[in-house]
Protein backbone atom coordinates (compact mmCIF):
# COMPACT_ATOMS: atom_id res chain seq x y z
CA UNK A 1 0.00 0.00 0.00
CA UNK A 2 0.84 3.95 -0.31
CA UNK A 3 0.60 5.75 2.52
CA UNK A 4 1.06 9.39 2.27
CA UNK A 5 1.07 12.33 5.17
CA UNK A 6 1.25 16.12 4.58
CA UNK A 7 1.77 18.01 7.27
CA UNK A 8 -0.46 16.48 9.65
CA UNK A 9 -1.58 18.17 12.59
CA UNK A 10 -4.62 16.71 14.71
CA UNK A 11 -5.47 18.57 18.33
CA UNK A 12 -8.44 17.45 20.71
CA UNK A 13 -8.16 19.77 23.75
CA UNK A 14 -4.28 19.73 23.11
CA UNK A 15 -2.13 18.93 19.94
CA UNK A 16 -1.56 15.08 19.58
CA UNK A 17 -0.27 14.96 16.08
CA UNK A 18 2.71 17.52 15.06
CA UNK A 19 2.91 18.33 11.42
CA UNK A 20 3.62 14.56 10.72
CA UNK A 21 5.13 14.56 6.54
CA UNK A 22 5.81 10.91 5.64
CA UNK A 23 5.97 8.52 2.87
CA UNK A 24 5.30 4.97 2.68
CA UNK A 25 5.18 2.89 -0.18
CA UNK A 26 5.09 -0.86 -1.19
CA UNK A 27 4.00 -2.57 2.33
CA UNK A 28 1.53 -4.66 2.81
CA UNK A 29 1.07 -4.76 6.99
CA UNK A 30 2.40 -1.65 8.46
CA UNK A 31 2.18 -1.74 12.71
CA UNK A 32 2.14 1.60 14.74
CA UNK A 33 3.56 1.33 18.01
CA UNK A 34 4.51 3.26 20.94
CA UNK A 35 3.41 4.04 24.51
CA UNK A 36 0.42 5.07 25.52
CA UNK A 37 -0.76 8.59 24.38
CA UNK A 38 2.05 8.91 21.72
CA UNK A 39 -0.87 9.74 19.13
CA UNK A 40 -0.55 6.24 17.28
CA UNK A 41 -4.88 5.80 18.01
CA UNK A 42 -5.29 8.97 16.59
CA UNK A 43 -3.29 8.15 13.27
CA UNK A 44 -4.72 4.89 12.80
CA UNK A 45 -8.51 6.51 13.38
CA UNK A 46 -7.10 9.28 10.95
CA UNK A 47 -6.07 7.11 8.57
CA UNK A 48 -9.39 5.29 8.30
CA UNK A 49 -10.98 8.22 8.14
CA UNK A 50 -13.04 8.08 11.02
CA UNK A 51 -11.84 11.07 11.77
CA UNK A 52 -11.28 14.22 10.26
CA UNK A 53 -7.68 15.82 11.05
CA UNK A 54 -7.56 19.57 12.02
CA UNK A 55 -4.90 20.58 9.55
CA UNK A 56 -2.96 18.64 6.67
CA UNK A 57 -3.96 15.50 4.28
CA UNK A 58 -3.58 11.94 4.33
CA UNK A 59 -3.30 10.12 1.33
CA UNK A 60 -3.61 6.05 1.76
CA UNK A 61 -3.50 3.77 -1.96
CA UNK A 62 -3.86 7.59 -3.50
CA UNK A 63 -7.31 7.87 -1.80
CA UNK A 64 -7.89 11.16 0.27
CA UNK A 65 -8.99 9.71 3.14
CA UNK A 66 -12.21 12.10 3.37
CA UNK A 67 -12.98 10.93 0.23
CA UNK A 68 -16.44 8.64 0.60
CA UNK A 69 -15.73 6.16 -1.69
CA UNK A 70 -12.52 5.14 0.71
CA UNK A 71 -14.44 5.32 3.56
CA UNK A 72 -16.68 2.64 1.93
CA UNK A 73 -14.07 0.24 1.32
CA UNK A 74 -12.24 0.76 4.76
CA UNK A 75 -12.10 -2.32 7.72
CA UNK A 76 -11.95 -1.31 11.08
CA UNK A 77 -11.34 -3.20 13.98
CA UNK A 78 -12.23 -1.18 17.43
CA UNK A 79 -10.42 -2.21 20.51
CA UNK A 80 -13.43 -3.88 22.41
CA UNK A 81 -15.45 -5.40 19.88
CA UNK A 82 -17.99 -3.18 18.74
CA UNK A 83 -20.87 -5.55 17.76
CA UNK A 84 -24.26 -4.46 17.90
CA UNK A 85 -24.95 -6.24 21.41
CA UNK A 86 -28.91 -7.09 20.06
CA UNK A 87 -27.62 -9.01 17.18
CA UNK A 88 -26.58 -12.37 16.29
CA UNK A 89 -23.22 -12.54 15.31
CA UNK A 90 -24.20 -13.37 11.69
CA UNK A 91 -26.92 -10.52 11.71
CA UNK A 92 -23.99 -8.36 12.59
CA UNK A 93 -22.86 -8.94 9.18
CA UNK A 94 -26.32 -9.27 7.08
CA UNK A 95 -27.16 -5.59 8.53
CA UNK A 96 -24.21 -4.06 7.46
CA UNK A 97 -24.38 -5.94 4.02
CA UNK A 98 -28.22 -5.67 2.97
CA UNK A 99 -28.35 -2.28 4.57
CA UNK A 100 -25.62 -0.13 3.80
CA UNK A 101 -23.89 -2.09 1.12
CA UNK A 102 -27.39 -3.41 -0.95
CA UNK A 103 -26.34 -6.56 -1.29
CA UNK A 104 -29.59 -9.33 -0.90
CA UNK A 105 -30.33 -11.64 2.05
CA UNK A 106 -29.74 -14.26 0.81
CA UNK A 107 -26.30 -13.64 -0.88
CA UNK A 108 -25.45 -11.47 2.28
CA UNK A 109 -25.98 -14.81 4.71
CA UNK A 110 -23.53 -16.49 2.25
CA UNK A 111 -20.82 -13.53 2.48
CA UNK A 112 -21.70 -13.29 6.26
CA UNK A 113 -21.03 -17.36 7.31
CA UNK A 114 -17.66 -17.32 5.01
CA UNK A 115 -16.21 -14.93 6.87
CA UNK A 116 -17.36 -16.22 10.44
CA UNK A 117 -15.96 -19.80 8.83
CA UNK A 118 -12.66 -17.93 8.33
CA UNK A 119 -12.23 -17.22 11.73
CA UNK A 120 -13.64 -20.43 12.99
CA UNK A 121 -16.69 -19.67 14.59
CA UNK A 122 -19.03 -21.47 12.37
CA UNK A 123 -20.87 -22.68 15.76
CA UNK A 124 -21.21 -19.23 17.20
CA UNK A 125 -23.09 -17.57 14.19
CA UNK A 126 -26.75 -17.75 16.23
CA UNK A 127 -25.52 -16.23 19.42
CA UNK A 128 -25.62 -12.78 20.70
CA UNK A 129 -22.33 -10.99 21.72
CA UNK A 130 -22.61 -10.92 25.29
CA UNK A 131 -23.18 -15.13 25.04
CA UNK A 132 -19.89 -15.45 23.19
CA UNK A 133 -16.32 -15.33 24.83
CA UNK A 134 -14.48 -11.68 24.34
CA UNK A 135 -11.81 -13.47 21.59
CA UNK A 136 -14.78 -14.89 19.52
CA UNK A 137 -16.55 -11.51 19.51
CA UNK A 138 -13.82 -9.96 18.67
CA UNK A 139 -13.16 -12.49 15.87
CA UNK A 140 -16.72 -11.91 14.60
CA UNK A 141 -15.66 -8.16 14.41
CA UNK A 142 -13.07 -8.83 12.19
CA UNK A 143 -15.12 -11.64 10.32
CA UNK A 144 -17.76 -8.28 9.87
CA UNK A 145 -14.40 -5.82 9.03
CA UNK A 146 -13.67 -8.48 6.09
CA UNK A 147 -17.45 -8.64 4.98
CA UNK A 148 -17.42 -5.47 3.61
CA UNK A 149 -14.28 -6.93 1.27
CA UNK A 150 -11.97 -3.96 2.35
CA UNK A 151 -8.74 -3.21 0.84
CA UNK A 152 -6.97 -1.95 3.96
CA UNK A 153 -8.10 -3.22 7.26
CA UNK A 154 -7.42 -1.06 10.15
CA UNK A 155 -6.79 -2.95 13.36
CA UNK A 156 -6.58 -0.67 17.08
CA UNK A 157 -5.19 -2.59 19.53
CA UNK A 158 -7.98 -5.75 18.98
CA UNK A 159 -6.39 -7.60 21.63
CA UNK A 160 -5.99 -4.98 24.37
CA UNK A 161 -9.12 -5.93 26.69
CA UNK A 162 -8.67 -9.64 26.10
CA UNK A 163 -6.34 -12.13 28.62
CA UNK A 164 -3.11 -13.76 26.97
CA UNK A 165 -4.87 -17.01 25.83
CA UNK A 166 -7.76 -15.19 24.11
CA UNK A 167 -5.12 -12.27 22.63
CA UNK A 168 -3.23 -15.31 21.22
CA UNK A 169 -6.54 -16.68 19.55
CA UNK A 170 -7.48 -13.54 17.94
CA UNK A 171 -3.54 -12.71 16.65
CA UNK A 172 -3.27 -16.58 15.18
CA UNK A 173 -6.95 -15.96 13.00
CA UNK A 174 -5.57 -12.54 12.22
CA UNK A 175 -1.98 -13.69 10.80
CA UNK A 176 -4.15 -16.69 9.26
CA UNK A 177 -6.08 -13.38 6.99
CA UNK A 178 -2.30 -12.36 5.21
CA UNK A 179 -3.57 -15.20 2.74
CA UNK A 180 -6.50 -13.47 1.74
CA UNK A 181 -4.11 -10.62 0.33
CA UNK A 182 -5.47 -8.20 2.22
CA UNK A 183 -3.38 -4.98 3.66
CA UNK A 184 -3.20 -4.25 7.17
CA UNK A 185 -2.32 -1.24 9.36
CA UNK A 186 -2.79 -1.77 12.92
CA UNK A 187 -2.09 -0.41 16.80
CA UNK A 188 -0.78 -3.39 18.96
CA UNK A 189 1.60 -3.56 22.39
CA UNK A 190 2.22 -7.18 21.42
CA UNK A 191 5.96 -7.26 19.89
CA UNK A 192 6.21 -10.66 18.92
CA UNK A 193 2.71 -10.11 16.90
CA UNK A 194 4.48 -6.95 15.30
CA UNK A 195 7.41 -8.97 14.29
CA UNK A 196 5.58 -11.83 13.02
CA UNK A 197 3.24 -10.55 10.98
CA UNK A 198 4.03 -6.61 10.57
CA UNK A 199 6.51 -5.83 7.50
CA UNK A 200 6.81 -2.13 8.32
CA UNK A 201 7.33 -0.46 11.77
CA UNK A 202 6.46 3.20 13.00
CA UNK A 203 7.47 3.99 16.52
CA UNK A 204 5.52 7.26 17.56
CA UNK A 205 6.52 9.18 20.53
CA UNK A 206 4.65 12.35 22.37
CA UNK A 207 2.90 12.69 18.61
CA UNK A 208 5.68 12.51 16.22
CA UNK A 209 6.94 9.40 13.97
CA UNK A 210 10.40 9.30 16.08
CA UNK A 211 12.01 6.01 14.14
CA UNK A 212 10.39 3.92 11.20
CA UNK A 213 11.46 0.54 9.03
CA UNK A 214 11.58 -2.72 8.73
CA UNK A 215 10.45 -5.19 11.69
CA UNK A 216 14.47 -5.37 12.62
CA UNK A 217 14.67 -2.09 13.94
CA UNK A 218 12.85 -3.40 17.08
CA UNK A 219 16.21 -5.76 17.53
CA UNK A 220 18.42 -2.66 16.77
CA UNK A 221 16.99 0.55 17.49
CA UNK A 222 18.69 4.05 16.53
CA UNK A 223 16.79 6.47 18.45
CA UNK A 224 17.12 6.50 21.97
CA UNK A 225 12.86 6.95 22.47
CA UNK A 226 12.82 3.38 20.65
CA UNK A 227 15.58 2.05 22.48
CA UNK A 228 13.83 2.81 26.02
CA UNK A 229 10.52 1.85 24.69
CA UNK A 230 11.85 -2.03 23.71
CA UNK A 231 13.68 -1.84 27.08
CA UNK A 232 10.64 -1.46 29.02
CA UNK A 233 8.31 -3.39 26.77
CA UNK A 234 10.71 -6.45 26.55
CA UNK B 1 -47.90 -31.21 60.19
CA UNK B 2 -48.00 -30.49 56.42
CA UNK B 3 -51.14 -32.23 54.65
CA UNK B 4 -51.92 -32.26 51.08
CA UNK B 5 -54.23 -29.08 51.64
CA UNK B 6 -51.24 -27.04 53.00
CA UNK B 7 -49.39 -27.89 49.84
CA UNK B 8 -52.55 -27.71 47.64
CA UNK B 9 -53.30 -24.23 48.84
CA UNK B 10 -49.48 -22.42 48.69
CA UNK B 11 -49.66 -23.95 44.96
CA UNK B 12 -52.56 -21.73 44.47
CA UNK B 13 -51.31 -18.74 46.03
CA UNK B 14 -48.15 -19.01 43.87
CA UNK B 15 -50.17 -18.84 40.78
CA UNK B 16 -49.73 -15.85 38.93
CA UNK B 17 -52.90 -15.16 37.49
CA UNK B 18 -55.01 -16.29 40.92
CA UNK B 19 -52.58 -13.52 42.59
CA UNK B 20 -54.14 -11.17 40.24
CA UNK B 21 -57.18 -12.11 40.51
CA UNK B 22 -56.78 -11.69 44.23
CA UNK B 23 -55.11 -8.52 44.36
CA UNK B 24 -58.00 -7.26 42.17
CA UNK B 25 -60.79 -8.67 44.14
CA UNK B 26 -59.14 -6.74 47.33
CA UNK B 27 -59.52 -3.40 46.01
CA UNK B 28 -63.04 -4.39 44.66
CA UNK B 29 -63.80 -5.29 47.90
CA UNK B 30 -62.83 -1.96 49.41
CA UNK B 31 -64.71 -0.34 47.27
CA UNK B 32 -67.78 -1.74 47.88
CA UNK B 33 -67.11 -1.54 51.74
CA UNK B 34 -67.05 2.17 51.12
CA UNK B 35 -70.02 2.28 49.09
CA UNK B 36 -71.82 0.49 51.62
CA UNK B 37 -70.94 2.04 54.55
CA UNK B 38 -71.49 5.43 52.90
CA UNK B 39 -74.87 6.68 54.58
CA UNK B 40 -76.46 8.18 50.95
CA UNK B 41 -77.75 5.55 48.91
CA UNK B 42 -75.56 4.80 45.89
CA UNK B 43 -77.07 4.88 42.46
CA UNK B 44 -75.71 6.10 39.33
CA UNK B 45 -79.17 5.94 37.41
CA UNK B 46 -79.15 9.86 37.91
CA UNK B 47 -76.53 10.53 35.24
CA UNK B 48 -78.35 8.00 32.41
CA UNK B 49 -79.87 11.50 30.67
CA UNK B 50 -75.84 12.70 30.37
CA UNK B 51 -74.68 9.02 28.86
CA UNK B 52 -73.91 11.15 25.46
CA UNK B 53 -71.95 13.51 26.94
CA UNK B 54 -69.93 11.55 28.88
CA UNK B 55 -69.18 9.54 26.10
CA UNK B 56 -68.20 12.23 23.95
CA UNK B 57 -66.05 13.67 27.04
CA UNK B 58 -64.82 10.02 27.22
CA UNK B 59 -63.44 10.07 23.15
CA UNK B 60 -62.80 13.32 23.40
CA UNK B 61 -59.83 12.71 26.50
CA UNK B 62 -58.68 9.80 24.52
CA UNK B 63 -58.18 12.11 21.44
CA UNK B 64 -56.70 14.98 23.27
CA UNK B 65 -54.47 12.39 25.05
CA UNK B 66 -53.51 10.48 21.64
CA UNK B 67 -52.47 13.77 19.80
CA UNK B 68 -50.70 15.47 22.83
CA UNK B 69 -48.87 12.29 23.40
CA UNK B 70 -47.80 12.19 19.50
CA UNK B 71 -47.13 15.91 19.89
CA UNK B 72 -44.97 16.10 22.75
CA UNK B 73 -43.15 12.68 21.44
CA UNK B 74 -42.11 14.29 18.36
CA UNK B 75 -41.38 17.61 19.80
CA UNK B 76 -39.56 15.81 22.65
CA UNK B 77 -37.08 14.17 20.16
CA UNK B 78 -36.76 17.74 18.44
CA UNK B 79 -35.50 18.90 21.97
CA UNK B 80 -33.19 15.97 22.40
CA UNK B 81 -31.84 16.48 18.94
CA UNK B 82 -31.23 20.20 20.31
CA UNK B 83 -29.34 19.07 23.63
CA UNK B 84 -27.16 16.61 22.25
CA UNK B 85 -26.42 19.29 19.39
CA UNK B 86 -23.03 21.06 18.45
CA UNK B 87 -25.11 24.74 18.92
CA UNK B 88 -24.04 26.21 22.31
CA UNK B 89 -27.49 28.22 21.86
CA UNK B 90 -29.58 25.21 21.21
CA UNK B 91 -27.92 23.35 24.66
CA UNK B 92 -28.79 26.58 26.25
CA UNK B 93 -31.97 26.81 24.84
CA UNK B 94 -32.93 23.59 26.00
CA UNK B 95 -31.66 23.89 29.42
CA UNK B 96 -33.46 27.43 30.28
CA UNK B 97 -36.99 25.79 28.55
CA UNK B 98 -36.77 22.94 30.71
CA UNK B 99 -36.01 24.57 33.79
CA UNK B 100 -39.15 27.27 33.63
CA UNK B 101 -41.32 24.08 32.34
CA UNK B 102 -40.31 21.88 35.47
CA UNK B 103 -41.44 24.93 37.64
CA UNK B 104 -44.85 25.41 35.97
CA UNK B 105 -47.95 24.39 37.08
CA UNK B 106 -49.87 22.73 34.41
CA UNK B 107 -52.75 24.55 34.79
CA UNK B 108 -51.30 28.06 34.77
CA UNK B 109 -49.48 26.85 31.41
CA UNK B 110 -53.24 26.25 29.47
CA UNK B 111 -54.40 29.35 30.93
CA UNK B 112 -51.89 31.40 29.90
CA UNK B 113 -51.23 29.95 26.48
CA UNK B 114 -55.21 30.01 25.73
CA UNK B 115 -55.75 33.19 27.17
CA UNK B 116 -52.28 35.43 26.70
CA UNK B 117 -50.50 33.75 24.21
CA UNK B 118 -52.94 32.67 21.82
CA UNK B 119 -54.45 36.36 21.73
CA UNK B 120 -51.13 37.76 21.01
CA UNK B 121 -50.78 35.59 17.94
CA UNK B 122 -54.19 36.12 17.06
CA UNK B 123 -55.16 32.31 18.10
CA UNK B 124 -58.36 32.51 19.84
CA UNK B 125 -59.62 28.88 19.16
CA UNK B 126 -58.48 28.09 23.17
CA UNK B 127 -58.96 24.33 22.82
CA UNK B 128 -56.21 24.12 20.31
CA UNK B 129 -54.05 26.08 22.45
CA UNK B 130 -54.58 23.84 25.64
CA UNK B 131 -53.93 21.29 23.43
CA UNK B 132 -50.36 22.84 22.27
CA UNK B 133 -49.96 23.87 26.43
CA UNK B 134 -50.47 20.16 27.24
CA UNK B 135 -47.53 18.78 24.27
CA UNK B 136 -45.65 22.20 25.51
CA UNK B 137 -45.73 20.65 29.14
CA UNK B 138 -44.34 17.48 28.66
CA UNK B 139 -41.78 18.17 25.94
CA UNK B 140 -38.67 18.25 28.42
CA UNK B 141 -40.30 14.74 29.79
CA UNK B 142 -40.16 13.16 26.60
CA UNK B 143 -36.96 14.66 26.25
CA UNK B 144 -35.42 12.59 29.20
CA UNK B 145 -36.99 9.44 27.68
CA UNK B 146 -34.89 10.10 25.12
CA UNK B 147 -32.06 10.96 26.83
CA UNK B 148 -32.34 8.36 29.81
CA UNK B 149 -32.55 5.51 26.53
CA UNK B 150 -30.39 6.55 24.24
CA UNK B 151 -27.44 7.24 26.68
CA UNK B 152 -27.56 3.12 26.69
CA UNK B 153 -25.82 2.94 23.32
CA UNK B 154 -22.32 3.67 23.77
CA UNK B 155 -19.93 6.06 21.53
CA UNK B 156 -18.21 2.48 19.89
CA UNK B 157 -21.62 1.91 18.37
CA UNK B 158 -22.14 5.19 16.77
CA UNK B 159 -18.67 4.57 15.45
CA UNK B 160 -19.46 2.08 14.42
CA UNK B 161 -22.42 2.85 12.49
CA UNK B 162 -20.21 5.90 10.85
CA UNK B 163 -18.05 3.77 9.53
CA UNK B 164 -20.34 1.72 7.48
CA UNK B 165 -22.34 4.56 7.01
CA UNK B 166 -25.82 3.76 8.20
CA UNK B 167 -28.48 6.56 7.57
CA UNK B 168 -29.88 8.32 10.41
CA UNK B 169 -33.64 6.28 9.77
CA UNK B 170 -31.47 2.65 9.24
CA UNK B 171 -29.62 3.56 12.86
CA UNK B 172 -32.91 4.01 14.56
CA UNK B 173 -34.85 1.22 12.84
CA UNK B 174 -32.12 -1.14 13.09
CA UNK B 175 -29.72 -0.14 15.98
CA UNK B 176 -30.80 2.39 18.66
CA UNK B 177 -34.37 1.66 18.63
CA UNK B 178 -34.41 -2.19 19.14
CA UNK B 179 -31.83 -2.13 21.39
CA UNK B 180 -33.64 1.51 23.50
CA UNK B 181 -37.12 0.39 23.63
CA UNK B 182 -37.18 -2.01 26.83
CA UNK B 183 -35.88 1.09 28.61
CA UNK B 184 -38.06 3.63 26.39
CA UNK B 185 -41.24 1.84 27.09
CA UNK B 186 -41.89 2.37 30.65
CA UNK B 187 -40.94 5.94 31.20
CA UNK B 188 -42.90 6.50 28.26
CA UNK B 189 -46.00 5.00 29.88
CA UNK B 190 -45.89 7.07 32.91
CA UNK B 191 -45.78 10.06 30.29
CA UNK B 192 -48.94 9.19 28.94
CA UNK B 193 -50.54 8.61 32.19
CA UNK B 194 -49.19 12.02 33.36
CA UNK B 195 -51.18 13.55 30.07
CA UNK B 196 -54.42 11.42 30.27
CA UNK B 197 -54.63 13.13 33.57
CA UNK B 198 -53.24 16.10 32.56
CA UNK B 199 -56.11 16.56 30.04
CA UNK B 200 -58.54 16.76 32.46
CA UNK B 201 -57.16 20.42 33.39
CA UNK B 202 -58.29 21.70 30.17
CA UNK B 203 -61.81 21.44 31.99
CA UNK B 204 -60.70 25.47 32.60
CA UNK B 205 -60.99 25.91 28.95
CA UNK B 206 -64.57 24.29 29.00
CA UNK B 207 -63.64 21.62 26.39
CA UNK B 208 -65.83 19.05 26.94
CA UNK B 209 -63.38 16.12 28.32
CA UNK B 210 -64.22 13.67 30.59
CA UNK B 211 -63.74 15.44 33.60
CA UNK B 212 -65.62 19.04 32.27
CA UNK B 213 -68.08 16.22 31.02
CA UNK B 214 -69.10 14.92 34.28
CA UNK B 215 -68.33 18.00 36.10
CA UNK B 216 -71.69 19.29 34.21
CA UNK B 217 -73.29 16.50 34.36
CA UNK B 218 -72.86 16.36 38.14
CA UNK B 219 -74.02 20.05 38.32
CA UNK B 220 -77.42 19.11 36.74
CA UNK B 221 -77.63 15.76 39.08
CA UNK B 222 -76.22 16.64 42.23
CA UNK B 223 -74.70 13.37 42.95
CA UNK B 224 -70.92 14.04 43.30
CA UNK B 225 -69.58 11.20 44.97
CA UNK B 226 -71.29 8.91 41.93
CA UNK B 227 -69.78 11.17 39.68
CA UNK B 228 -66.37 11.43 41.16
CA UNK B 229 -66.32 7.49 41.20
CA UNK B 230 -67.72 7.70 37.96
CA UNK B 231 -64.44 9.61 36.43
CA UNK B 232 -62.46 7.30 38.36
CA UNK B 233 -64.27 4.34 36.94
CA UNK B 234 -63.16 5.42 33.55
CA UNK B 235 -59.96 6.69 33.95
CA UNK B 236 -59.07 3.44 34.88
CA UNK B 237 -60.80 1.98 31.58
CA UNK B 238 -58.31 4.13 29.80
CA UNK B 239 -55.24 3.88 31.13
CA UNK B 240 -54.94 -0.27 32.04
CA UNK B 241 -55.48 -1.25 28.85
CA UNK B 242 -52.73 0.82 27.50
CA UNK B 243 -50.39 0.22 30.20
CA UNK B 244 -51.25 -3.65 28.93
CA UNK B 245 -50.59 -2.63 25.39
CA UNK B 246 -47.36 -1.04 26.47
CA UNK B 247 -45.94 -4.49 28.46
CA UNK B 248 -46.78 -6.17 25.27
CA UNK B 249 -44.72 -4.06 22.79
CA UNK B 250 -42.54 -4.64 24.94
CA UNK B 251 -42.20 -7.87 25.41
CA UNK B 252 -42.52 -7.96 21.14
CA UNK B 253 -39.92 -5.53 19.85
CA UNK B 254 -37.23 -6.37 22.63
CA UNK B 255 -34.21 -8.55 21.52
Amino acid sequence: MKLELKNLSHSYDVEVLHDLNFKLDNYKSVAIIGVSGSGKSTLIRLLSGLEKPTTGELFVDGYAVQDEEYRRQVGFVFQNHNLFPHLTLKRNITLVLEKTRGIDKIKAEEIALKYLSLLHLEDQVDKIPKNVSGGQAQRASIARALSIDPDVIFLDEPTSSLDPILTHEVLTAIEELLELGKQFIFVTHVMSFVKDFADYVLYMDSGNITEHGTPDILDNPKTKELQGFMSRVR
Amino acid sequence: MKTWVDTDLTSILMNKTVSYILAIFTIVAFVTIVILRSTSGFSLSSFTPYKSLIISGFFNTIYVSIVSLFGSLILGFVFYEFSISKSKYLIAFTDVFTEIIYGTPLLVLIVISAFVIGPAFNTYNRNLMGIAALIIYMTPYMKNVYKSAFSSITEEQYMAMDLFGFTPFQRYRYIIIPQVIRILMPPLMNNFSLIIKGSALLNVLSYNELYYAIRVAQSKTFDFVEGYLLMWVIYLVITIPLSQLTKYIERRWAL
